[in-house]
């Protein structure tokens, strides 16, 4: 590999944590407050609620994505925003695929507590902020679950990339969509290096959140 | 039996808990999993079973024209042989030849070809067919290409304007042709401006994003006129030789290869798409849904003389 | 039995009047009514009841944390109120984050949250587990610690839910002895849910008893104890020698009620002669007689069966259609000598006789 090349592989890398790591960041920011929304209280039509957040966990990210380059495109609903074969949609889309994992995740960790935990913490004269905190932390094994399983969908996701990035060079070629077009082009050998590279991150990842995991564990 | 706790519940060991375990339960798991199984174990022996099977290698553009799913059932039912076609982009299909992982290739990329026959991977070329690449790009045409002289002006002007570009950038048989007549035009092969883009895909993605984008794109006729309705952009080059895009039968050597290669069908298959009465068919594919013909047949002789034009019946290796 | 403590009169901390809560839909349906209740600074209120009848669910309502109760219906005093669930939560973190969370976010100094955590977990005699992980705790371990969490909050009432559920006898009586130190010293009031009754005898100030939903009796303990208002409260507060007769003559202050062949008691309520009426006498109070003159001798029974748990001795005694149990204390004279199958004189003195007339 010369130079250039190897400055390429470390661009798509880059842009690939960054799209990645954007993605991640929203659907937690979004999934984990609805989701102890959703798992403290009984409410009307909460079963319903439930079985779409199921029903997106198990949505092929394929599919999310079709729906997002529709939405996307010049001729889509959302056309104006220029969203097609950018980062932004590519973030949004890989955003919707993660959000119903977290979302999913930490219903059934908030489910997993005591009824009447929150009872007990109101007792306690505790106010509202803090009892959020403390949520928090009783369920942080749970959390970091919906982390780990929302990474590992956003890393690997190659379709909905595809679908709405575009794969543009320089642009919105990331590690999955460049693996799929060296493979495409007969170059197995670069697209050999481009997986060790994923899986290497991946490992990384996830063995940081492991190592941060079991130390919870042993306080 | 109930029991009396401290707190003064009465509670029973529920009986009912006992069915999970229960044998009908495993049973009915077991048969369930082993008819899953059975079903798999069928459904890839049925895969294999129907011998033989002829691998033809292919560019995803021929294959998504549709022109080998018109024809090759004809095929199958004259000589028995099943067709397994692999598309892929043309690097990979002409690699497959390289390595011997498919017994026929068919491609459009006459110098990549050209090699494999220098390298003696390829014992016979026969192009059969040909059609013209198209240079398509927004109506408003803001390079004003549709004036120009040639298509290597057409480029030079889309690079002076700094237009909007899509490259497929994949080594595919068009972006082959693309990066010759850069060449030609006297654009550097790493070309870089805003607008240009490069998307490293198959032909339909690249057309999507010159639609959004509004940019000119080098493009096989087949996957545009699939696509044209839904990306709005139309045809601005005139057909010339620059965009000839010849299509050919290669034919593997079998003595390079350990894997043994079905030659005799793969010879089967090159009479069968050089007869007269196939290339007639090609004439006319596309006609129905696009109102103009895909491809232009370029009668070559057929291979071996028989008695005009009779295809023989393949022997079962 | 200890004599009771010296009623003080008390300022009332929390007042319940009118209280109402709903549980439950159709035929699940629970109501909870209590009419007037008031717990006392420095006071332990004991409520009992059989099970459903609605204990925990008052304990929740002074609480406040049902919604379905009016809010006006509690009046409270400005402290904090504070209910020790019988199940306690272990919040992730060792057994001081445990106590620390209770004053977060309440206006002190680490200084002082530092200095109220440490002797809230003296208190209750577990500092040497202050880094231990909560949840490893044993179930004695956890209750202190729910107990050091609530004390810690300084609070003006508190509400325990079965404190002494899953301890051992030697358990139960330590924590029974830290917390009536921490009362004390505290002068917090206390209502207390328990089931078991002895626990609940040692630590009462005042009685409640609530069945399917009402308050039915509720007074300072020895007159709950000794003058229930029916028989099924007299069971709930352990008067479990019951029976029914007919009042049959009268001795200057004395009334005396045959209860069946050859028994006849003496009491001192204000009975009728010729009426029906139920007595009932505690089991501590029913005297074996050996000639002592401990009571009026009411009869004879045959022991039937001795069962010691190493402090006290229940002894179940027949006679001819009815059974009868008195407590002895162990290892000692009578419980030694005792078998099944003697034959004793059963005495009783007529102060101990609880009777009501039956309409």
């Amino acid at each position: 590999m010369n130079e250039a090349e190897a400055r390429l592989v470390v661009e798509i890398t880059f842009r690939t944590l960054w799209v990645c790591g954007a993605a991640l960041v929203t659907a937690l920011a979004i999934g984990i407050p609805i989701g102890i929304a959703l798992g403290g209280r009984r409410f009307a039509g909460r079963s319903l609620v439930v079985s779409t957040v199921n029903a997106g966990m198990g949505a092929p990210p394929v599919v999310v994505g079709l729906g997002c380059s529709i939405l996307f495109s010049r001729s889509g609903l959302l056309g104006g925003l220029g969203l097609i074969y950018s980062q932004t949609g590519m973030i949004i889309a890989q955003t919707l695929i993660a959000v119903p994992l977290v979302i999913g995740i930490t219903l059934a960790a908030v489910g997993s507590l005591d009824e009447e935990w929150d009872l007990q913490v109101r007792t306690l004269g505790i106010r509202r902020i803090f009892r959020l905190w403390l949520l928090v932390r009783q369920i942080r094994m749970g959390l970091l679950a919906a982390v780990i399983a929302a990474l590992g969908g956003i890393l690997s996701e190659v379709g909905a990339s595809s679908m709405v990035g575009g794969n543009l060079l320089g642009k919105t070629r990331v590690l999955t969509t460049a693996i799929m077009m060296e493979t495409n082009m007969g170059n197995f050998e670069r697209a050999g290096g481009l997986a060790l590279i994923l899986i290497g991150l991946t490992f990384l990842i996830a063995g940081l959140l492991t190592a941060v995991q079991q130390s919870g564990r042993t306080r | 039996m109930p029991f009396v706790s401290n707190s003064g519940t009465t509670a029973c060991l529920d009986d009912r808990a006992r069915v999970r375990g229960t044998p009908l339960r495993k049973a009915a798991a077991t048969i369930a999993i082993a008819s899953l199984l059975g079903l798999f174990a069928q459904a890839s022996a049925r895969a294999e079973a129907s011998e033989p099977a002829l691998i033809l290698a292919t560019t995803t553009s021929l294959r998504d024209s549709g022109l080998l799913d018109a024809l090759l059932p004809d095929f199958t039912e004259q000589t028995g042989i099943e067709v397994q076609i692999i598309a892929v982009g043309t690097g990979a299909a002409l690699r497959m030849g390289r390595e011997g992982n498919a017994d026929i290739l068919i491609t459009h990329a006459p110098s990549a070809e050209q090699e494999l026959i220098e390298a003696g991977v390829v014992r016979r070329r026969t192009p059969f067919m040909q059609n013209f690449f198209v240079i398509a790009g927004p109506v408003e045409d803001p390079a004003d290409i549709a004036s120009a002289a040639s298509p290597v002006d057409a480029l030079r002007r889309i690079a002076t304007s700094k237009a909007n570009w899509v490259s497929r950038s994949d080594d595919s048989g068009t972006h082959k042709r693309e990066t010759s007549l850069f060449e030609a035009a006297g654009i550097a092969a790493d070309a870089d401006w805003k607008g240009f883009d490069r998307t490293g895909s198959g032909m339909g993605l690249s057309l999507r994003v010159a639609g959004e984008h509004r940019a000119y794109i080098l493009s096989d006729i087949g996957t545009f006129l699939a696509f044209q309705k839904r990306i709005d952009l139309v045809v601005l080059s005139k057909s010339a030789d620059s965009l000839r895009n010849v299509y050919s039968i290669l034919q593997l050597d079998a003595s390079r290869f350990e894997r043994p290669l079905a030659s005799d069908a793969a010879d089967s298959l090159e009479r069968f798409l050089t007869r007269a009465e196939i290339q007639n068919r090609i004439a006319h594919y596309g006609e129905e849904r696009f109102g103009r013909p895909l491809f232009t047949p370029l009668h070559p002789h057929p291979q071996s003389a028989g008695e005009g034009g009779h295809v023989e019946q393949a022997s079962p290796p | 039995m200890t004599t009771p403590p010296t009623p003080r009169p008390h300022r009332i901390a929390l007042a319940a009047k009118g209280l109402r809560v709903q549980r439950g839909q159709g035929s699940s349906r629970f109501t909870l009514d209590v009419a007037a209740l008031d717990l006392r600074a420095g006071e332990v209120l004991v409520i009992l009841g059989p099970n459903g009848a609605g204990k925990s669910t008052l304990l929740r309502a002074l609480a406040g944390l049902e919604s379905s109760a009016d809010p006006h219906s509690i009046q409270g005093g400005s402290g904090p109120v504070t209910l020790v669930f019988q199940r306690p939560a272990a919040f992730a973190g060792s057994a001081q984050h445990n106590v620390r969370v209770a004053l977060l976010g309440k206006g002190l100094t680490e200084a002082d949250r530092s200095d109220r955590i440490a002797r809230a977990l003296t208190r209750f005699d577990i500092a040497h587990l202050a880094d231990q992980e909560a949840r490893t705790l044993s179930g004695g371990e956890m209750r202190r610690l729910a107990l050091a969490r609530a004390f810690v909050l300084e609070p003006e009432v508190l509400l325990l839910d079965e404190p002494f559920d899953d301890l051992d006898a030697e358990g139960q009586r330590q924590l029974s002895l830290d917390l009536q130190r921490a009362i004390t010293e505290t002068d917090v009031a206390v209502a207390m849910v328990t089931h078991d009754l002895r626990r609940a005898l040692l630590l009462a100030d005042r009685i409640a008893v609530l069945m399917r939903g009402k308050l039915v009796q509720q007074g300072p303990r020895e007159e709950v104890l000794q003058r229930p208002n029916s028989r099924e409260i007299a069971r709930t507060v352990g008067m479990t020698n019951l029976a029914e007769g007919r009042v049959v003559r009268r001795e200057e202050e004395i009334y005396w009620v045959e209860i069946s062949d050859g028994l006849e008691v003496p009491t001192r309520a204000k009975l009728e002669i010729g009426r029906d009426a139920w007595i009932g006498i505690r089991p501590e109070h029913l005297k074996i007689d050996i000639g002592r003159g401990d009571g009026r001798p009411i009869g004879k029974a045959e022991v039937e069966s001795l069962v010691s748990d190493g402090l006290a001795t229940v002894v179940t005694l027949r006679t001819r259609d009815r059974m009868f149990s008195t407590h002895l204390l162990s290892g000692r004279g009578l419980a030694r000598r005792l078998r099944s199958g003697d034959a004793v004189s059963l005495a009783v003195r007529p102060e101990h006789v609880h009777a009501r007339l039956i309409d």
